[in-house]
């Protein structure tokens, strides 16, 4: 299998504050990785970094073997970069099947301005088909025309999935999605989660503290503390390692 | 060096102005998390009620205890108790709009209390203005500026002890954090909150009765002008620092004083930037200070996510009927005015409800770029200027005929448009806010002075168009006009609303990070966004010079822009006929109600829509959609709310 993503010497810092320091990790085409480490050991920073949101002092960052980091945001997503967020980024006053619905528009990326003013911008039939399919695979009918205000945490972060995968994203960066869900939720989305990998191809990149979570769906693992990789492998393996530990578990060597 | 000190040494007084208003700004930006661009009309507010007590014979002590130490901070709390407490956990627009209506409502009130006449040469506080004390580098220092500087220092230093000795001091700083937290161990924030209003109106109200003698006659304008030196202050303390931004208020008035020693006296160009030159520092603290943006982009209260979201607008939850009623109210109103128009109302009358229409296009502008998109423009007058003086210099200098000069004032606004937006790519919010508020301010000041362009206040002279054998110059025939063009601009508007771009506004409003992270170009969007609206913006205006026949730079200045902002907020920025009820709104309340109004009533828009505003920040999403919605809940019975969520 080939490298899908791979991070060669990242790294970030916030004044004195080494937020990543000379991280590299690999995800390969199709594969599901964990990231797990305590707070605020750059994990977030990390996805910032891959997405674009911030930019990286050094190292660099390549997809399918591309160096995207001088790429702005958007041109990454266009690139196949997915992500959902930590503190759930909904579009306010947008129902859930319009998230999905401008969502595939911009994965179609013909919304041109002079289509729109010659009154030709309304969702055609297989943009609504496409929706549809997804509504129907993530559950949503319920509250797929609901105000997307009303939803509770669970249902949101199940709409910020949807809006990723309408992009039909080749690499999917998840933050922290159990957080606020209760445990039934987190098994139904490791459910979601393992059924979407079975019917396409895409790769998760997947910060989790819920480590049931990390072990229904992942792969192998990285473990982060203070901005560093501190071990990699698969989840049992690195639990039983000394130094893991020690950071992430707060047990004595 | 003497030059550049006998230069400087007048900005002093200023500058210790300009850092008061300022660090009363940080005070209450940090406590409650607004932004009071009131603070000029309430320093304003203390130098009236300074001035009349005293011309009323009473002592001078007695008046400063009125105005200032009790007045000024019994308006604050007021204004924090009735207004800005309910703002604090609500969108940047609503905050926004809030202060604005503040800033405008309360010199009208002044006027409606205390006469239409200029108050001239106000009452020094402690010295003379007219006595001269000493000399400093050839610099006679007289009563108002050194008293001016005395008393700022004074009140420095005890601020400073305040903040690092008291309890009160200790939890102010605390809130700056969190009020949540801060009330979670135990300290009353609300009180904190009040007393933080209290403490900054103080300053407002002191710095206002301190600068009064400064200015030959009391205008609200020369006040609310200050307040821009003051936001450029606070821009250099990052917002959070008062030391910071003490130095940076002293620093501004003193390089303000500079400027225009050192500049060529008589020009345009000096003359006009010296005013302007707090708004062009600010502008370029904000491009140049990331840190500063995000401070201003977001609150970041560790507890925000305690805070219900805010409630769905109306129309968003109101379902296919409440949309049918929405266009049927805008319908009808456009044919009644045709209806009305084309056959029984006299000339006079088509021409106000031609200007309804004028109002509207300009409107239509800000629900586009505002409504639509969530991006917040105080410079929308300006826009409408730009084409305003478009059409009408292409047709004085070039004979262009008017109708094509509209088509290509609706380009040069959207090119002007798209300048403005380059600099706020990189700014949100109130941030966005702000900087479109300086742009404003120097094409006032500056831009529309020149005889090239505006004329300043002599003005331009616009024909009224000519088409084949069509002559517009009958009120009813240039109505018609209007009607089309406003119809084609509300044609774009929906076609954009309901197409990609639209979605994709929506989602700009929603989240900017969440749009790029799908694959929106969210900086091509913006400069789309700003170019349509300044476009519509400048058609508007061009219009509306070509109905009046002559304009000048005082029909689109800054404070017209911000008016503009606080009757559409007030009236309903989301929907599309929104703009058409405001255009009614605007024109009947301007120019219907106040013509047979006694002269202090002259401000009575200002009055109605600032005072407004405190029903706006109790339903965001407009008196309109209010009204809406409960014609469908109780008279036609039929619950507009979605069904509950399982």
């Amino acid at each position: 299998m080939t490298a899908l993503l791979q991070v060669l010497g990242v790294g970030k810092r916030y004044g004195g504050i080494h937020a990543l320091d000379g991280v590299s990790l690999e995800v390969l085409v199709g594969e599901a990785v964990g990231l797990i480490g305590p707070n605020g050991a750059g994990k977030t920073t990390l996805f910032d970094c891959i997405t674009g949101v911030r930019h990286a002092d050094s190292g660099q960052i390549r997809l399918a073997g591309r160096r995207i980091d001088d790429l702005p945001t958007y041109r990454r997503a266009r690139l196949g970069i997915g992500r959902t967020f930590q503190r759930i980024e909904l579009f306010a006053g947008m129902t859930p099947r319009e998230h999905l619905l401008v969502a595939d528009r911009e994965h179609g990326g013909d919304g041109r301005l002079w289509k729109d003013l010659l009154w030709r911008g309304a969702p055609r039939s297989d943009e609504v088909d496409r929706v549809e399919k997804m509504i129907a695979e993530l559950g949503l009918e319920a509250f797929a025309d609901a105000a997307i205000e009303s939803l509770s945490l669970g249902q949101g972060r199940l709409v910020e999935l949807g809006r990723a995968l309408m992009t039909e994203p080749r690499l999917l960066l998840l933050d922290e999605p159990s957080s606020g869900l209760d445990s039934r939720e987190s098994a139904a989305l490791a459910t979601v989660l393992n059924d979407l990998r079975q019917r396409s191809k895409v790769a998760l990149l997947l910060v989790e503290h819920d480590l049931d979570l990390v072990r229904a769906v992942a792969e192998r693992v990285y473990v982060f503390d203070f901005g560093r990789v501190i071990a990699s492998g698969s989840l049992t393996e690195v639990l039983a390692d000394a130094g893991v530990r020690t950071a992430y578990l707060g047990e004595g060597a | 060096m003497s030059q550049f000190l006998s230069y400087a040494i007048p900005g002093l007084p200023y500058g210790c102005v300009f850092a008061l208003l300022g660090m009363g700004l940080v005070l209450t930006y940090q406590t409650s998390d607004v932004f009071n661009l009131a603070f000029g009309a309430q320093a304003y507010a203390s130098a009236v009620v300074f001035f009349v007590a005293v011309q009323n014979g009473w002592p001078v002590w007695a008046a400063f205890l009125l105005s200032v130490v009790f007045g000024a901070p019994v308006l604050g709390a007021l204004l924090q108790f009735g207004l800005y407490r309910h703002v604090r956990t609500k969108p940047p627009l609503v905050k926004l709009v809030a202060a604005l209506g503040m800033l405008i409502a309360i010199p009208a009130v002044l006027q409606v209390a205390f006469g239409a006449d200029q108050l001239i040469n106000p009452p020094s506080l402690w010295l003379s203005p007219s006595a001269v004390y000493f000399h400093v580098a050839g610099d006679a220092i007289d009563g108002t500026e050194l008293s001016t500087v005395i008393v700022t220092a004074a009140v420095a230093l005890l601020l400073s002890l305040m903040f690092h000795f008291t309890q009160t001091g200790l939890r102010m700083r605390a809130m700056a954090e969190s009020p949540r937290m801060v009330s979670l161990t135990g300290v009353n924030a609300e009180g904190v909150g009040l007393a933080s209003w209290m403490l900054s109106s103080f300053l407002a109200g002191l710095a206002g009765v301190l600068l009064a003698p400064a200015f030959g006659g009391l205008q609200s304008t020369n006040f609310t002008e200050l307040l821009v030196a003051a936001v450029a202050a606070a821009a250099a303390g990052s917002l959070r620092s008062l030391p910071w931004t003490f130095f940076g208020g002293i620093l501004l008035g003193v390089a303000e004083e500079l400027l225009s020693g050192y500049l060529p006296s008589g020009q345009i160009l000096s003359s006009g930037l010296r005013p302007a030159f707090p708004f062009v520092v600010l502008l370029g603290l904000l491009v140049f200070l990331p840190g500063l943006r995000r401070r201003w982009a977001r609150t970041d209260d560790p507890l925000a996510a305690c805070d219900p979201p805010p409630a769905p607008l109306a129309s968003s939850v109101g379902g296919p009927l409440f949309r049918r009623a929405s266009r049927t109210t805008m319908a009808l109103l456009l044919g009644g005015f045709v209806a009305s128009a084309m056959t029984w109302i006299s000339g006079s009358w088509v021409f106000t409800i031609t200007e309804i229409l004028v109002f509207a296009i300009v409107f239509l502008s800000i629900v586009l770029l505002t409504g639509m998109s969530g991006q917040i423009s105080l410079c929308q007058a300006t826009f409408a200027g730009v084409g305003a003086f478009t059409a009408g210099q292409l047709a004085d200098h070039f004979g262009v005929s008017i109708l094509l000069g509209i088509l290509i004032a609706g380009l040069a606004s959207a090119a002007v448009g798209v300048v403005v937006a380059l600099p706020a790519l990189r700014l949100g919010g109130l941030a966005l806010a702000l900087a479109t508020l300086a742009f404003g301010l120097l094409a006032d000041n500056i831009g529309f002075q020149y005889s090239w362009s505006g004329n300043g206040q002599s003005g331009i002279v616009v024909p009224r168009p000519q088409l084949g054998s069509i002559n517009f110059t009958s009120n009813r025939a240039f109505f018609l006009l209007v009607l089309v063009v406003l119809a084609l601009c509300i044609v774009v508007v929906m076609a954009i609303a309901r197409g990609t771009t639209g979605r994709e506004l929506a989602a700009l409003r929603g989240s900017e990070l969440a749009a790029a992270s799908i694959g929106v170009n969210t900086r091509r969007l913006k400069i789309i966004v700003f170019a349509l609206s300044a476009g519509i913006a400048g058609v508007g205006g061009a219009l509306y010079a070509s109905l009046d026949q002559s304009v000048s730079s005082s029909d689109f200045n800054t404070l017209i822009s911000l008016v503009l902002v606080v009757v559409i907020a007030t009236v309903g920025v989301s929907s599309i006929e929104g703009a058409v009820e405001a255009g009614i709104a605007y024109v009947v309340v301007n120019t219907v109600l106040t013509s047979d109004l006694p002269s202090q009533y002259s401000s009575l828009l200002e009055l109605v829509f600032g005072a407004g505003v405190i029903v706006y920040v109790l339903h965001p999403e407009g008196v309109v959609e209010v009204a809406k919605r409960f014609v469908l809940d109780h008279v036609l019975r039929r619950p507009v709310e979605p069904e509950a969520v399982g």
